[in-house]
């Protein structure tokens, strides 16, 4: 394995306890600098191989590794997760937007430690990256889905993450949020040189977002390169034709 | 009347049962488990029961029962076979199904069932306040030292957990404590109103609170207000303390309410 390989999955496959199988023989390796577009219909596994990346789902079969070790406490703390929707709770709790975010801090600060001036200047960073600052101390509660989202963001970059692990992080937002997060995205892929894992069923932004592809369904249909990407593995993974339009968000 | 030795110490472990039950009604609350606090009661009812029924030092028999129970509970209700409302009502009904029948078994060895359900806080003695002590000294130092993990655990298990955050420690620790916690309670409120105390105090900090800090701050505030008010009014109206401690603690979150409900109709919202 190369020692720039962040995250490599080898011949992994999830059955859940009712018998079905999300996963099969799903091989493949993600490397440093890299942004991947996750895609694949709905019920494909996408968020079961979210999972099983972050540490949430052992595999029933195969090997995951994350920095070329297995996935344990330490080196999930390397990972920025954002989760593909609220628990229904979140916007209840009664945490300011600084609260949360400073919450992507306790990876990386020991257990009984205390919060340092540091993790609070780095919480401030990450609010000003992602323009919230000037809603740091709104509670939750207060928030549009977007700026929830954006504060969620926050909070996995405020862990310092090597990757940055989203599953449809967008979805529900207008398109204008959606552009300028993915602009973001990959200004952190490209300036910080931080992996991106990001699943989404916006297969055209995605796919000219990503310098790599990885599309399943169950099993891997395609993991490589974007140009490598062509209609017929969407035809053959969605089990129908489909045509891929670029554009751009204006 | 305040000068008598009883009456002293009911305020001082009704203080120390307010802090104690306010530190965790914070988690309790706002993890949305607050039914646990019933659950666990009634399984230290059965426990309670037992030891009466065995002859044994019952408060330490409950004790074991609680601990046994609280894991129970939160194995059942981290596991995806049964919802968590029902984990709590199937050790609820064993727990007071299992205590009545025990307790009509040891009908005439002098079991004090009303002070059982309802509190005799009047009668608590040294060692209890002591004990009840020991328990408030170690939930606080096990919620100051990991305050940050168990907040994180609170707002959001999956990212908790992706984060390398071990939440299964946190949910256990909360209900063993919970559930040695109502047992120290007891004496206070009784079987029946225990769970109001873990409840009560952070769904009327959350009311007013502008952050998670200021909610942690407001619980315990809240709770020594409802508790030392409770028994003054419990000794003037020579009423049930547990039950007159409840009622004022319902009186203060419904007040709570009503004047966050007057504020917000000045203050227009943006």
């Amino acid at each position: 394995m190369s020692d720039a390989s962040v995250v490599e999955l080898d011949d992994v496959g999830v059955r859940y306890p009712n018998g079905v199988q999300a996963l099969d023989h799903i091989t493949l390796q993600i490397f440093r600098n890299d942004l991947v577009g996750l895609i694949g219909p709905n019920g494909a596994g996408k968020s079961t191989l979210i999972g099983v990346v972050i540490g949430l789902i052992k595999p029933t079969s195969g090997v995951a590794r994350l920095f070329g070790e297995s996935i344990s406490a330490e080196n999930l703390r390397r990972v920025g997760y954002v989760p593909q929707a609220f628990q229904s709770t979140t916007n209840e709790f009664p945490a300011t937007v600084f609260e949360t975010v400073l919450f992507g801090r306790v990876q990386r600060v020991g257990l009984i430690h205390r919060f340092s001036n540091t993790d609070k200047t780095t919480t401030e960073e990450a609010l000003k990256l992602l323009e919230i600052a000037d809603l740091r101390d709104r509670k939750l509660s207060q928030l549009s889905g977007g700026q929830l989202q954006r504060v969620l963001v926050a909070k996995a970059l405020a862990a310092d993450p090597e990757i940055l692990i989203l599953d449809e992080p967008t979805s529900g937002a207008d398109m204008h949020s959606k552009t300028e997060f993915y602009v973001l995205l990959s200004k952190l892929n490209r300036d910080r040189g931080i992996a991106v894992i990001l699943s989404s069923h916006d297969i055209g932004t995605v796919t000219r977002l990503a310098n790599k592809v990885v599309c399943i369904n169950r099993t891997l249909f395609f993991c490589g390169l974007r140009s490598k990407f062509t209609d017929d593995v969407i035809a053959k993974t969605y089990d129908y034709s489909i045509k891929v339009i670029d554009h751009t968000h204006a | 009347m305040l000068g008598q030795g009883f009456i002293q110490r009911a305020f001082v472990i009704g203080a120390i049962v307010a802090l104690l039950s306010s530190i965790l009604s914070v988690f309790i609350v706002l993890k949305r488990i607050s039914l646990i606090g019933d659950g666990l009661a009634h399984t230290a009812f059965g426990g309670l029961a037992l030891g009466y029924y065995l002859g044994l030092m019952p408060i330490w028999v409950a004790g074991g029962i609680v601990v046994l129970g609280s894991v129970g509970i939160t194995k059942a209700m981290r596991s995806s076979k049964i919802s968590g409302d029902a984990a709590v009502a199937i050790f609820l009904e064993l727990g007071l199904a299992s205590g009545i029948v025990l307790l009509s078994l040891t009908r005439g060895l002098g079991v004090n069932l009303e002070s059982l359900l309802f509190g005799s806080i009047l009668l608590v003695s040294l060692e209890q306040i002591l004990y009840a002590f020991l328990v408030l000294a170690v939930t606080a130092a096990f919620v100051l030292l990991f305050y940050k993990e168990l907040a994180y655990s609170t707002f959001d298990e999956v990212q908790a957990k992706a984060s390398g955050v071990s939440t299964w420690f946190f949910d256990y620790s909360v209900s063993v404590l919970a559930g040695i916690a109502i047992i120290v309670s007891i004496p206070i409120v009784g079987v029946l109103l225990i769970s109001a105390l873990l409840v009560l105090p952070a769904v009327t900090s959350v009311q007013i609170s502008k952050s998670l800090w200021q909610t942690v701050i407001l619980s315990p505030i809240f709770a020594l207000l409802s508790v030392v008010l409770g028994l003054v009014g419990s000794i003037i109206l020579d009423t049930a303390s547990g039950a007159t401690i409840v009622l004022v603690g319902l009186a203060v979150f419904l007040l709570v309410l009503f004047a966050k409900r007057i504020v917000g109709k000045r203050i227009p919202t943006r």
